[in-house]
């Protein structure tokens, strides 16, 4: 074979050792073998799904970390509600004990200051929302019970109604101290203020709402919800800009009764791929529905401050406290078991975390021992063909011709 | 009987075959780095023998003329690499472009996805926070703008495409009409010489092919009136002396269409080269039925329509149904580039389940869309995955072609070199040689000179 120059056969080997050099150096350089998705597709391809599942671990971690003291923070205002609660039975106790009938009233008040703190508990809030409350967070889950509650909206010149309409979608709570239930409402679009009385009295009817509870348009042309004694009381909410908010009537509050107006909804949150948990417990599931332990304080304040108590109407209060806390203690079960849960699930999501760092520097990260080495390789092959290149190009024959003479 | 005056023709002939190898030594060292330049040899023969009564002698020697040293085959396999190189080369350089946009960083789709699932899964520990509210909107505008950029990307490329096969075909026409007006002029040369292989002309010929080459894939045949050069399906470009040109028009979608001398469109045949390169990336890697374009655009429909859905089955904070979360067109086509946040106040996602301020009942809807697949079969972060590998897998093919067919070039060439180069030395050895050969045959004329003096002399004395 003739060869006529080495110039294009040594330009090309040059190219292709300063390829290969720059690939080497890039691969130090950066700490990764995959520098752009041609160097190799397959582990392009799968860093992508391979990042979506550490994004994921990243935020269920993040949640752990934003619920656990929040529901430590509800565990011990239960935990704080069931000292005050075996208080309140001791208290009991003394109560209906025949030999103590002058320090009753005494007892009272300390159980009233019992009611009070295991409320204030009950009320307890976490970051600007209350943890009792099932999704009504903004307002406080217990409210002290009046007789009667009136409508901000309505007036003698413009009264409501019934057959006001009501706003689609706004929700009417009311709350019953005595029967322990809420009431809840929420209105469909061409419903009025009618629908919703007949709503109120097919609640009486069912006995979610104590005998006697009517709402009705007072002669102030305004909504009035009320019950019918001075020993019951309710307690309402509603969003509806219909009727403007729902107040209680002055003077018409109930000594030592307390209604539950927020709602029983149970949110959860992510906290594995396949892991929601309840990040709260509704307040009428703790303290009201079921078994009463507000309505078992306040029966047993109420017999104790009888002008005539009976030793078993104190007994029966008492025993309605402890049935109650026996409840509440059931109740707590599902709290505390979510908290060491969420514990446990976040030493997994950690060992997670380490898992997918290794599975992402074993699709694209470069080994530094074997690009170092890689790299010097580069450099040698890239002086021997320069080397090369200078001592074979200049030969030629006219470098060893003389020159023809004169 | 030989004489002094045969003598002294004989020493003629020698010393124009002596110049013309200088001739031909000194055009080939003038010319050893012209690219396209095929070396020359003269091609000397031995002249007829004359008979003069019982005496036989040789003539001397004839130039004949001077013969390029081409070898056919090699051309016409390099012309074919060359277009496989150029092909790949278009791909290559459109993809390289495309690479970096779906490339893992902060702003790609698959991150912004996933940050989007993120900051709704965090709103599920706090449904009625605002900030967590915003933070989610927020997430929802960054992946739209992650789907627009993508789509700009690779319309853009498009449209450099476009204007890359006007520009090719463009060229292509200033080259069929180069290369048919040497035709004749070839023919007459060759008709006119005793020795084939066309000389300067058909090395300039061959250099256009080349270059015509590089742009689109062309057959080339030799006949009696010279090269005829013709598309990959068949239609003629050059015959003879005639040239025919190749027109564009606008396509039905803004897609530049190549139409053949007869107007038809020839745009899907046209393989190879520089044209056929760009037109394949242009109208099946990017678009087409199958191209990423089309998959980028489905991706961003089904996920916006998936978000819209999960909105409609929840309630706000103001206690209405969910609005759409997302402004998508009613078509698929067109969904990654348009595809824009449809809300941007915070109480309008629909976080609630019951109607309820507080609720995140509504969540889980939302963060089923990562964990389900859509329509078209895989799941958001998988679907965009294929889309990833696509794309990688196309540059590496297309980088791999470009590679392979360079160093297959270089081989072609170091063998067409081998056949057809100038080689330094070897000239500047044929230099002395005819030096030597010019020398020699001088010293026969001054001899004869000489002699015909002393003839002279003999006559005159």
């Amino acid at each position: 074979m003739r060869i006529t120059s080495m110039l294009p056969d040594m330009q090309y080997a040059m190219q292709q050792s300063q390829q290969a050099l720059a690939t080497a150096e890039m691969q130090v350089a950066t700490g990764r073998k995959v520098n752009q998705l041609s160097d190799d597709p397959t582990a392009s391809a799968s860093m992508v799904v391979s990042l979506t599942d550490s994004a994921n671990v990243d935020q269920y971690t993040s949640n752990i970390g934003t619920l656990v003291p929040k529901m430590q923070t509800a565990d011990s205002a239960i935990s704080q509600i069931v000292t005050e609660l075996n208080t309140a039975i001791t208290l009991g106790t003394q109560g209906a004990n025949g030999t103590n009938a002058a320090q009753r009233p005494a007892i009272a008040s300390e159980v009233a200051g019992v009611l009070a703190t295991v409320v204030s508990q009950a009320n307890a809030s976490y970051s600007g929302g209350y943890l009792f409350a099932g999704s009504a967070t903004s307002t406080p889950p217990f409210v002290a019970a009046s007789e009667t509650y009136t409508s901000a909206n309505g007036s003698a010149g413009s009264p409501l109604s019934s057959s006001t309409a009501l706003t689609a979608g706004s929700i009417t709570t009311i709350g019953d101290a005595s029967t322990g239930d809420t009431f809840h409402f929420q209105a469909s679009a061409g419903d009025t203020v009618g629908t919703l009385q007949t709503a109120i009295a097919n609640a009486v009817a069912a006995g979610t709402l104590s005998a006697g509870t009517t709402a009705s348009i007072n002669a102030s042309g305004q909504l009035s919800i009320s019950t019918n004694s001075n020993t019951a009381g309710i307690a309402v909410t509603t969003n509806d800009a219909a009727l403007g908010s729902m107040s209680a009537t002055p003077n018409t509050q109930v000594a030592n009764a307390y209604a539950y107006v927020g709602n029983s909804t149970i949110n959860t949150a992510q906290i594995a791929d396949q892991l929601s948990v309840a990040t709260n417990v509704p307040g009428d599931s703790l303290f009201t529905t079921g078994s009463n332990v507000i309505g078992a304080l306040s029966a047993l304040i109420t017999a104790l401050q009888s002008n005539n108590p009976s030793i078993t109407q104190i007994g029966n209060a008492t025993n309605a406290i402890s049935t109650a806390l026996n409840s509440v203690n059931q109740q707590r079960v599902p709290l505390d078991n979510t908290i060491s849960e969420m514990n446990s699930e976040e030493s997994f999501l950690n060992q997670e975390t380490v898992t997918l760092s290794t599975q992402q520097s074993s699709l694209v990260g470069a080994d530094l021992a074997t690009a170092a080495t890689n790299l010097t390789q580069a450099q040698t092959q890239n002086q021997a063909v320069l080397a090369v290149a200078a001592k074979v190009l200049p030969q030629t024959l006219l470098n060893y011709l003389s020159q023809p003479s004169a | 009987m030989a004489s002094l005056g045969s003598v002294l023709s004989i020493a003629v002939q020698s010393l124009q075959a002596a110049d013309g190898g200088l001739q031909v030594t000194n055009n080939n060292i003038a010319n050893a780095n012209t690219p396209g330049y095929t070396r020359q040899q003269v091609v000397l023969h031995e002249s007829a023998p004359s008979t003069t009564g019982d005496f036989t002698a040789g003539d001397g020697v004839t130039l004949v003329g001077y013969q390029s040293v081409r070898d056919e085959l090699i051309q016409s396999q390099i012309q074919q690499e060359t277009q496989a190189q150029s092909g790949a080369n278009a791909q290559l350089t459109s993809m390289q472009q495309i690479q970096p946009t779906f490339e893992t960083s902060s702003t790609d789709i698959g991150t912004e996805m996933s940050a989007l699932f993120s900051s709704i899964s965090s709103l599920g520990t706090d449904p009625t926070s605002n900030a967590s509210r915003q933070a989610v909107l927020s997430a929802g505008q960054n992946l739209a703008t992650a789907f627009n950029t993508a789509s700009n990307t690779l319309t853009t490329q498009q449209s450099g495409l476009n204007s890359q096969v006007t520009d090719d075909v463009g060229k292509i026409n200033q080259l069929t009409q180069q290369i048919a007006a040497l035709n004749p002029q070839i023919v007459q040369q060759n008709a006119t010489s005793d020795v084939q292989n066309g000389g300067a002309l058909q090395d300039q010929q061959n250099q256009l092919i080349l270059q015509l080459s590089a742009l689109t894939n062309v057959n080339v045949t030799q006949t009696n009136n010279g090269i005829t050069v013709t598309t990959g399906n068949g239609t003629a470009l050059v015959v003879a002396g005639q040239s025919f040109s190749l027109s564009t028009s606008a396509g039905a979608n803004g897609m530049t269409q190549v139409l053949d001398p007869n107007g038809a469109n020839i745009t899907s045949q046209i393989t190879g080269g520089d044209l056929g390169g760009s037109i394949q990336t242009r109208d099946q890697t990017i678009g087409g039925s199958t191209g990423l374009l089309n998959q980028l655009d489905t991706l961003a429909n089904e996920v916006g329509t998936a978000f819209n859905a999960a909105q409609a089955k929840g309630t706000d904070l103001n206690g209405n149904a969910g609005q759409n979360f997302f402004t998508i067109p009613a078509t698929t086509s067109g969904s990654a580039a348009n595809i824009k946040m449809a809300i941007t106040d915070p109480n309008l996602l629909a976080a609630s389940s019951d109607g309820t301020a507080g609720s995140d009942g509504n969540l889980a809807n939302f963060s089923a869309i990562q964990t389900n697949t859509l329509p078209s079969g895989q799941t958001p972060s998988g679907t965009f995955s294929s889309i990833v590998y696509q794309i990688g897998s196309v540059t590496a093919s297309a980088n791999a072609e470009s590679s392979a067919t360079t160093a297959s070039l270089t081989q072609l060439t170091d063998q067409q070199n081998s056949v057809s180069g100038v080689s330094t030395d070897e000239e500047s050895a044929n230099l002395i040689t005819y030096q030597q050969a010019y020398e020699a045959a001088a010293r026969v004329v001054s001899t004869v000179q000489a002699l015909m003096t002393v003839t002279m002399s003999m006559v005159t004395s």
